[in-house]
């Protein structure tokens, strides 16, 4: 860069402080929710991993069953074992037990510890003398430092572990030092759990080191083959695939979100830069006279962007460093989704990631500061130094943005990409189809400007209003951006609004839908006691009725997260009473078990109605019939219903988990209290479906929150750019409006001639905006949504709330003409007239 | 010096030539007077000379070698301009962002003189103008009188071979337009420039070293 660049750019920051600096801090905004949502993830992921490796270890491949219900037979273990390319199988039993009634469920893993410390190092347990003989042979628990610290526990307590209706009365022995300062976790001897909790002459997992010379992949072929249906092998690649794709839609969506403010960052680049080359043209055009040479002048323009663009990115990685330690402290790692939860990771910044963010910063900057440097560049330096600057390059058909074609093409490309499926398990037909919504928006503005306002300058008004509507009717350059910004925000803003709107509604009725009963009852992945179940079955109890649901989970592709079973008792006949299905039922055949799928399981895995599944249930493969697909919005990677007629025809044992109670008329009250010793006494989660409902809808307007502020911030960029493109447009016309006055209009009437304008160029961004807003919300609830998240909705627009928020707009728009009118106005108008541009 | 050879130009839609074969010369250090109706050209002529407008044909030489205006690519011409002309404006068009010094820099900056040389030929300029302590003063702060002498100084700084002036003193009062006059011509001969000198001031003209009248029907 030389000296005069530098010396333009200086004086570009001098003279424009505001614009500048908003613009930077636009760039700065989407740098920075782009770096936090990456290093969020990124440390999350890398947390989650190293949990899973604390439990798992290292193994090459692991045995499992592919129902949560089942198990893996010590037959098959002992089969592979014997498998000349398997160097070690260690066997794990892993439980849910509740410590002394602890609400919350915690993982017991039984492990054998010689084979454990080849494969599982960091589960290894260190004995304290404090506990004297209850070493781990000798039925000793040990727990990781962070539950002894949560629970107050100290090697030597005596604790009592309970699952379902069985207790097992042990001494804590001492530590697993090794573990993670997050990790709740409980290890004993392999033989002591199973006799506690089982399974007999079976094992959770059998975890799988290979001769160092096989090849995995074939090993894993060759086995798959004579593999017993209910049992899955699991490669060490699968689980990071399955981490990853577990969070994937979610980061993605927030990512565009980053996206989208980083783009309207470069939109006020963009306008700030617009603005600036049209104010400067005269002293652009002297430069060029003087021998600044076009390609300098281009480059000039572009460098005054990257000004911009640097210091935002760099404050952007700074700040987006910040929100993710402020986030992560907060929060934790779970980016609001739900996937990581639980786990504090720690924020790494790593220099190749934050060289991106700043390149990516830079880039949008450069791309914002692009036309305005063409347009400088073919600026005609004599006729630029005499009459200021030219709206239009030169050699450009003023008519060609009046051709209807262009939007028709284009909506015909939008509405082609909506019905395209998703790419790579991502919805990019969608994210395109909105960036044509926009660019339609944004082409059609000017020639329905000329259209409606043209119509509107040949009548007969007063000079003000005529004024301003043959000003508009011309569509010029700075209008049409000030109507682009406003059709854009507006539009994201609104089509922001719709979605969210829609998905509130329906989750609202759908929580009506799954909380038929006034009160719930949770045991949370551990069978309910038997001694609540019998309870509830004596005639004296204050519930009219009582359902009774089993939760487990399946493993249908070892890439993907679990699907939930969900066990209920639930007519086969009338499945409609209790689940909300969103298409037709099919009968099933008599003789055949009946599923009821989710929508996600519909969407993620292609099942139809109709359809003959294959599901690994129950330790082999089971035929079932596809029988609806229903709506749940709290399952995203699918869920299938099961009744308990058909899941204990199957074999199945049915263990409620979960109690759906409808107390006697009158006895609400008393039935709550008559549950409560309960709850209290197993750790059981005691719940009102009001209260359910309110926490349910609480979580999702905090989890829409970002949203809503995003939405404010992209307004608020879109009335900036407004507001510096009006301003920048009276500017220009500066000498026009002093030859008003001197032809006789007063202040009050050239005040009104540009506020005028302002509100007419914003009802058009408002009109169009709204429109864009319409048809991307629409995107948004029905194909951006299913694609991502697997979850469909009817679209509900709040119309109430987009014509508040375009008034609110409309008035701001007032306001910032009001301001430019007084700024020109206040001018003397012989210095006006006198002035050179 | 300045040699103009066979320069014609047509406007685009007109049904005649602007002009057509205007042909003639200003020697080193001459200054000339270019008159004539409004809208005959007299503008456009500079604009050809300076590159600004592309004539439909001829040649211009300015210092050693003649260059063909018609051919002569956009950056060739801002080349051109910021190694062999300066310009001296009516509306002085000074940078209003720059400070006085700063602007006496870009011509400078832009020919390539090196940057030891600058503050010298700076704080000389301003002298010979009458401005030696408005360096860092704002152009914002300045009169018509001081603006113009800015433009004077920056047409110079760089020691061009030919200075054009259009109406350069058609912005101010008489009395500081025959200071800024007197400064100009004497700037330029002392320096031995060529000048051409576009104006309506019989008064201007009468003090330039010899008068060229632009017609309809050519230079006279």
């Amino acid at each position: 860069m030389n000296r005069l660049s530098w010396w333009l750019i200086l004086a570009q920051f001098r003279t424009r402080r505001a614009a500048t600096l908003l613009s930077m801090l636009a760039i700065a905004l989407g740098v920075a929710l782009g770096y936090a949502i990456h290093l969020i993830n990124d440390a999350a992921l890398a947390d989650f991993s190293r949990a899973m490796q604390t439990v798992q270890g290292n193994p090459d491949a692991v045995l499992a069953a592919r129902d949560s219900a089942g198990s893996v037979p010590l037959a098959s273990i002992n089969e592979i074992a014997r498998d000349p390319a398997v160097l070690l199988v260690a066997a794990v039993i892993e439980s849910r037990v509740r410590l002394d009634s602890s609400p919350t469920p915690l993982r017991l893993i039984g492990i054998d510890v010689f084979s454990a410390a080849a494969l599982m190092p960091r589960l290894l347990p260190r004995h304290d003398g404090r506990a004297g003989s209850a070493h781990i042979l000798a039925g000793g628990v040990y727990a990781s430092p962070a539950l002894l610290e949560k629970f107050g526990l100290h090697p030597g307590s005596a604790v009592t572990l309970q699952r379902g209706d069985q207790d097992w009365h042990a001494i804590i022995a001492g530590d697993l030092p090794a573990t993670g300062p997050d990790d709740l976790l409980l290890v004993a001897d392999i033989a002591w759990v199973q006799e506690h909790f089982g399974p007999a002459n079976a094992v959770s997992e059998g975890r799988i080191r290979l001769e160092p010379d096989t090849d995995p992949a074939a090993w894993r072929t060759a086995l798959e083959q004579r593999l017993p249906s209910g049992l899955l092998l699991r490669m060490a690649d699968d689980d990071g695939v399955r981490v990853s794709n577990l969070s994937r839609a979610y980061r993605v969506n927030l990512n565009v979100l980053a996206l989208v403010a980083l783009l309207t960052g470069a939109f006020l680049v963009f306008a700030t830069q617009l603005s600036a080359v049209a104010q400067r043209s005269t002293q652009f055009a002297l430069l060029g006279v003087l021998g600044l040479s076009p390609r300098m002048r281009l480059l000039q323009v572009l460098l005054e962007g990257l000004a911009i663009g640097v210091p935002g990115a760099l404050l952007g990685l700074g700040l987006g460093y910040l929100l993710a330690l402020a986030f992560t402290q907060i929060l934790g790692g779970d980016l609001g989704g739900g996937y990581f939860t639980g786990s504090a990771p720690i924020i790494v910044p790593a220099p190749v990631p934050a060289l991106g963010f700043l390149a990516l910063g830079c880039a949008a900057s450069l791309a914002g500061a692009c036309y305005p440097a063409y347009l400088n560049r073919q600026q005609a330096l004599a006729q630029a130094l005499q009459t200021g600057f030219a709206q239009r390059p030169r050699g450009s058909d003023p008519t060609a943005t009046s051709q209807p074609l262009l939007p028709a093409l284009l909506a015909i490309g939008a509405l082609a990409l909506t019905q395209a499926p998703p790419w790579f398990d991502l919805p990019l037909g969608g994210y395109a189809a909105i960036g044509l919504v926009l660019l339609i928006g944004i082409a059609s503005a000017p020639p329905l400007t000329r259209q409606v306002f043209g119509h509107l300058a040949g009548r007969a008004l007063p000079a003000p209003q005529q004024i301003a509507l043959q000003n508009v009717a011309q569509a010029p350059l700075l209008a049409q951006v000030a109507a682009s910004g406003l059709i854009v925000s507006f539009a994201l803003t609104a089509s922001m609004v719709i979605m969210v709107s829609s998905f509130r509604v329906a989750v609202d009725r759908w929580l009506d839908d799954i909380l038929p009963a006034p009160l719930y009852l949770r045991s949370r992945a551990t069978p309910l006691p038997a001694e609540v179940l019998a309870a509830l079955l004596q005639a004296d109890t204050p519930f009219a009725r009582v359902e009774r649901m089993a939760q487990g989970s399946l493993t249908i592709d070892a890439q993907r997260p679990n699907v939930a079973l969900l066990v209920r008792e639930i007519e086969r006949g009338n499945p409609e009473a209790r689940l909300p299905f969103s298409g037709e039922l099919v009968a099933a055949p008599p003789d055949m078990a009946v599923v009821w799928i989710s929508e996600a399981l519909h969407e993620i895995y292609r099942i139809v109605p109709g359809q003959i599944l294959h599901l690994p249930l129950l330790g082999s493969e089971v035929e079932v019939f596809v029988g609806g697909v229903w709506r749940d919005y709290s399952r995203q990677f699918g869920a299938l219903v099961i009744s308990r007629e058909d899941y204990e025809h199957l074999g199945g044992r049915f263990q409620p988990t979960d109690l759906a109670l409808w107390p006697r008329a009158g006895q609400e009250a008393a039935a709550a209290t008559w549950l409560v010793p309960y709850a209290g006494r197993h750790g059981l989660e005691l719940s009102e479906a009001a209260e359910i409902r309110r926490l349910s809808l609480s979580i999702f307007d905090k989890s829409f929150a970002v949203t809503y502020a995003l939405e404010a911030a992209a307004m608020l960029i879109g009335l900036f750019g407004l507001a510096v493109t009006l301003a920048a447009s009276v500017w220009l016309r500066a000498r026009e409006l002093a030859t008003l006055g001197a032809l006789g209009f007063d202040r009050r009437m050239l005040s009104q001639a540009v506020m005028l304008e302002g509100a007419l160029i914003a009802c058009v961004g408002l009109l169009v905006g709204l429109a864009c807003g319409v048809a991307i919300g629409a995107i948004l609830t029905h194909v951006i949504n299913p694609q991502s998240f697997h979850w469909r909705m009817p679209l509900s627009i709040p119309w109430s709330t987009l014509l508040a928020g375009a008034g609110l707009t409309l008035a701001a728009a007032i306001l910032a003409s009001h301001y430019a009118a007084r700024q020109v106005t206040r001018l003397p108008l012989a210095q006006v007239l006198a002035s050179a541009h | 010096m300045l040699t103009v050879t066979d320069l014609a130009k047509r406007h685009a839609g007109a049904s005649r030539p602007l002009f057509e074969a205007l042909e003639f010369a200003v020697a080193a250090g001459e200054v000339v007077a270019l008159v004539g109706e409004s809208g005959v050209g007299k503008s456009t002529l500079l604009n050809c000379i300076a590159g600004l407008e592309t004539p439909d044909r001829g040649a211009v030489r300015i210092g050693p070698q003649a260059l063909d205006m018609v051919r002569l690519d956009e950056a060739a011409r801002a080349a051109l301009r910021a190694r062999r002309i300066g310009f001296v404006f009516q509306a002085f068009h000074v940078l209003p962002t720059l400070s006085v010094s700063q602007n006496l820099g870009v011509p400078l900056l832009l020919c390539g003189v090196p940057r030891g040389e600058h503050p010298q030929r700076i704080h000389s300029l301003l002298d010979r103008v009458g401005l030696a302590d408005y360096a860092a003063r704002w152009p914002t702060s300045l009169s018509g009188g001081e603006l113009q002498r800015v433009a004077i100084a920056r047409a110079l700084v760089h020691q061009p071979a030919l200075i054009l002036a259009d109406e350069p003193t058609g912005n101010l009062d008489p009395r500081t337009a025959g200071e800024v006059l007197s400064l100009l011509l004497d700037s330029v001969r002392e320096r031995d420039t060529s000048a051409l000198i576009v104006t309506h001031s019989q008064h201007v003209a009468q003090c330039c070293d010899r008068i060229l009248t632009l017609t309809p029907a050519g230079l006279q």
